[in-house]
């Protein structure tokens, strides 16, 4: 279970690591705990546990968390329809008195049979009621769960990375937290965020993409806004400015905005972003 | 090792488990930790659990390994020092003169109100030059007197450097802004609204789920099972009372309005009234306090499912609440004692919340907070507490 305590991480190509959080997923590794993530939406999350994957040459397999999970779900199903169908018409291979050819695994399951060790992100858990959170903690310590209809256990064959992300929509119980290491990702800095559009856009141009960089962190400080744009809105906003061809980098600094919608997606905070706007530039 | 660290932290208030603690010694013992560096993102990401608490922990970092001394948790909260300043230079109104810069017989043109105003102003300007200087003094962030006494010469806060070490990552305190203890700011609206969406009713589970009952029924191989749904609940209403009266309620008034008005959609009915200190026959719905009077028999003809959320310091003279006659207001003489008003409106409306901007340990200073404490559960206007307010208002 322990073969991949010598790998370390190290950043992948499309992912722009800072130092703290490489550490924080290498002690996690090596201690074999799961990483909860917490951040407001664009600071990559996500992207983390994908980049890991990459760099680590591991499969990466994503369960996305639903507001009406079950754990069980995630762990595997059993398909009764299927079943039933095949014993009322009997034209499928299956053999309908075996119950186990109609269990299918479940994100979890997955990771736990794969061969080799996984990358298991877990997306936005907080999504889920608590009860999912408290039925993992038997998974989380154990490494193995039972499938009651056929009165099998499935064990891990190799602990999994758990990358556990959060929205912090409601707050994890406390048992589940004792159990991950925790680690909340601060909004990039300009510095940070000049290294990360470098990263999604190589041959940009230099003034626009100061210009572009230093006009979002102004519309994110404006006052009042529901939801602040985030690493993508600014991604697809460079991305719509460079398509543009009428478009001058120094038209940001005139004050003149185009295309805010990509920035702001709450028609409130638009059109507080427009009347702000102007001022903002004095 | 560092079981010293482990007891300042939880001294500090942070809830740390032993657990983690052996969790991180596990670390250390494997070697994996080789500088402070590795020491302070290790321990954070082992023994801290949620963001609210970086903050305390990067203080109780910088105090255990640096010596920099620890704010302390339970200091004098700035509203309530220029509050008591103010009693003491209005009691010396030469003084006063001196301080704001003008002679005495033009302080003495001023009414209170643009005394009030004036005050403020110059207020607001020394917090800005204060609070430009250092980030490190004061628990509440804005203090800028620095009542811990900590002299910030030895540590280079702010500096820029590319080699960061530890200690000035912890000294640099980037998490304070999530910290639940303070009092809500504007960088907190996101979390705040999130705590408010659970402001909404829920039924009772009474309503057929007709399609997961067949496929539990199919589950159980024929035996019928029948699968309740929640039935949809009509939206809340909504009251909003602010205290808009004393200038020691400005800086969170604005705050407050924008948090509810994000959220006003969830609402059925979404109101705002003010209020000066307490209530007592009339309320307004217009700022001014002037224009749009309300009559407390009208307030009460509301729904009695709607609920009201108060927004004030509830720190006023004693006899305000408890006299027949003690509004402030020359025409306010209804006679009736505004504590009796508030217990009213508490009967009639068995869900209301008062949030409160003064920290909760200096309720106990007040006579006034303790009273309408006992009327209306009072909550400080902080996440946590909004959190505790929403839990408390949905209660049946």
């Amino acid at each position: 279970m322990s073969q991949g305590n010598s790998q370390k991480f190290e950043g992948a190509s499309r992912y722009v690591l800072d130092e703290e959080l490489a550490q924080i997923v290498n002690i996690s590794m090596a201690l074999e705990m799961p990483l909860l993530l917490k951040g407001e939406p664009g600071t990559g999350k996500t992207m983390l546990a994908h980049s890991i994957a990459q760099s680590l040459d591991m499969e990466l397999i994503v369960l996305n968390v639903k507001s009406s999970m079950k754990l069980v779900e995630a762990l595997y199903q059993y398909d009764t329809l299927t079943r039933l169908n095949d014993s009322r018409f009997g034209d499928s291979e299956r053999d309908v008195s075996n119950i186990e050819e109609y269990i299918k695994m479940g994100k979890i399951g997955q990771a736990f049979k794969a061969d080799k060790k996984t990358v298991l992100l877990i997306d936005e858990i907080d999504k889920a009621d608590t009860d999912f959170q408290d039925d993992m903690l038997d998974v989380l310590d154990q490494m193995e769960f039972d499938i009651m209809e056929i009165d099998k256990t499935i064990k891990a064959k190799n602990r999994p990375v758990f990358i556990i992300t959060s929205n912090s929509k409601k707050d994890l119980s406390d048992p589940f937290l004792g159990r991950c290491n925790f680690h909340h990702i601060a909004f990039p800095g300009p510095k940070m965020m000049r290294k990360i559009v470098h990263v999604h856009f190589p041959e940009i141009d230099h003034s626009l993409m100061e210009s572009a960089i230093d006009a979002f962190y102004r519309m994110r400080d404006l006052d009042h806004v529901e939801k602040k744009p985030a690493t993508r809105e600014l991604i697809n906003w460079i991305r719509a400015l460079q398509a543009d061809p009428d478009f001058h980098p120094k038209q940001l600094s005139k004050g003149q905005m185009p295309f805010l919608g990509i920035l702001f997606k709450k028609s409130q905070d638009l059109e507080r972003a427009q009347s702000q706007g102007g001022r903002v530039y004095r | 090792m560092f079981i010293g660290f482990f007891y300042t932290l939880k001294e500090a208030g942070l809830p740390v488990s032993p657990t983690s603690f052996l969790t991180l010694q596990r670390a250390l013992e494997m070697g994996l930790i080789n500088s402070t560096g590795d020491f302070y993102t290790s321990a954070r990401t082992i023994l801290v659990k949620s963001e609210r608490f970086f903050d305390i922990f990067d203080q109780v970092f910088a105090h255990h390994f640096d010596g920099v001394e620890l704010p302390d948790f339970k200091g004098m909260e700035l509203d309530e020092m220029f509050r008591s300043l103010l009693d003491e230079w209005l009691s010396h109104p030469k003084e006063l003169a001196n301080m704001l810069g003008i002679d005495e017989s033009q302080l003495a043109k001023l009414n209170a109100d643009e005394l009030l105003q004036y005050f403020k102003d110059r207020l607001d300007e020394q917090k800005e030059r204060h609070e430009g200087g250092n980030k490190w003094i004061g628990t509440g962030g804005t203090s800028p007197v620095g009542h811990s006494g900590y002299h910030p010469g030895g540590m280079r806060v702010g500096g820029m450097s590319r080699n960061k070490s530890a200690m000035k990552v912890a000294a640099s305190r980037r998490y304070k802004d999530y910290s639940c203890q303070g009092t809500l700011t504007e960088s907190m609206m996101g979390e705040a609204l999130k705590r408010l969406r659970h402001l909404v009713p829920s039924g009772a589970k009474d309503n057929l789920d007709i399609d997961k009952t067949i496929v539990q029924t199919m589950k159980n191989g024929g035996e019928i099972e029948l699968v309740f749904e929640r039935s949809l609940k009509d939206r809340l209403n909504v009251i909003l009372a602010i205290d808009n009266g004393g200038w020691s309620m400005d800086p969170y008034i604005p705050v407050v309005q924008a948090l509810f008005t994000h959220a006003r959609a969830q609402f059925k009915y979404f109101k705002t009234i003010y209020f000066h200190n307490t209530i007592y026959s009339t309320v307004w719905e217009d700022p001014e306090r002037y224009r749009k009077e309300v009559q407390i028999e009208d307030l009460l003809k509301n729904d009695p499912e709607t609920r009201i959320i108060f927004v004030g310091d509830a720190s006023m003279g004693p006899y305000e609440l408890i006299d027949t006659d003690g509004g402030l207001s020359i025409y306010e003489r209804s006679g009736k004692r505004s504590i009796d008003i508030l217990r009213t409106l508490s009967k009639t409306f068995p869900h209301t919340a008062w949030l409160n901007p003064i920290p909760k340990e200096h309720w106990h200073y007040t006579h006034t907070i303790k009273k309408i404490g006992q009327i209306f559960p009072m909550f400080d206007l902080s996440l946590d507490g909004l959190e505790k307010a929403v839990n408390s208002l949905m209660v049946k």
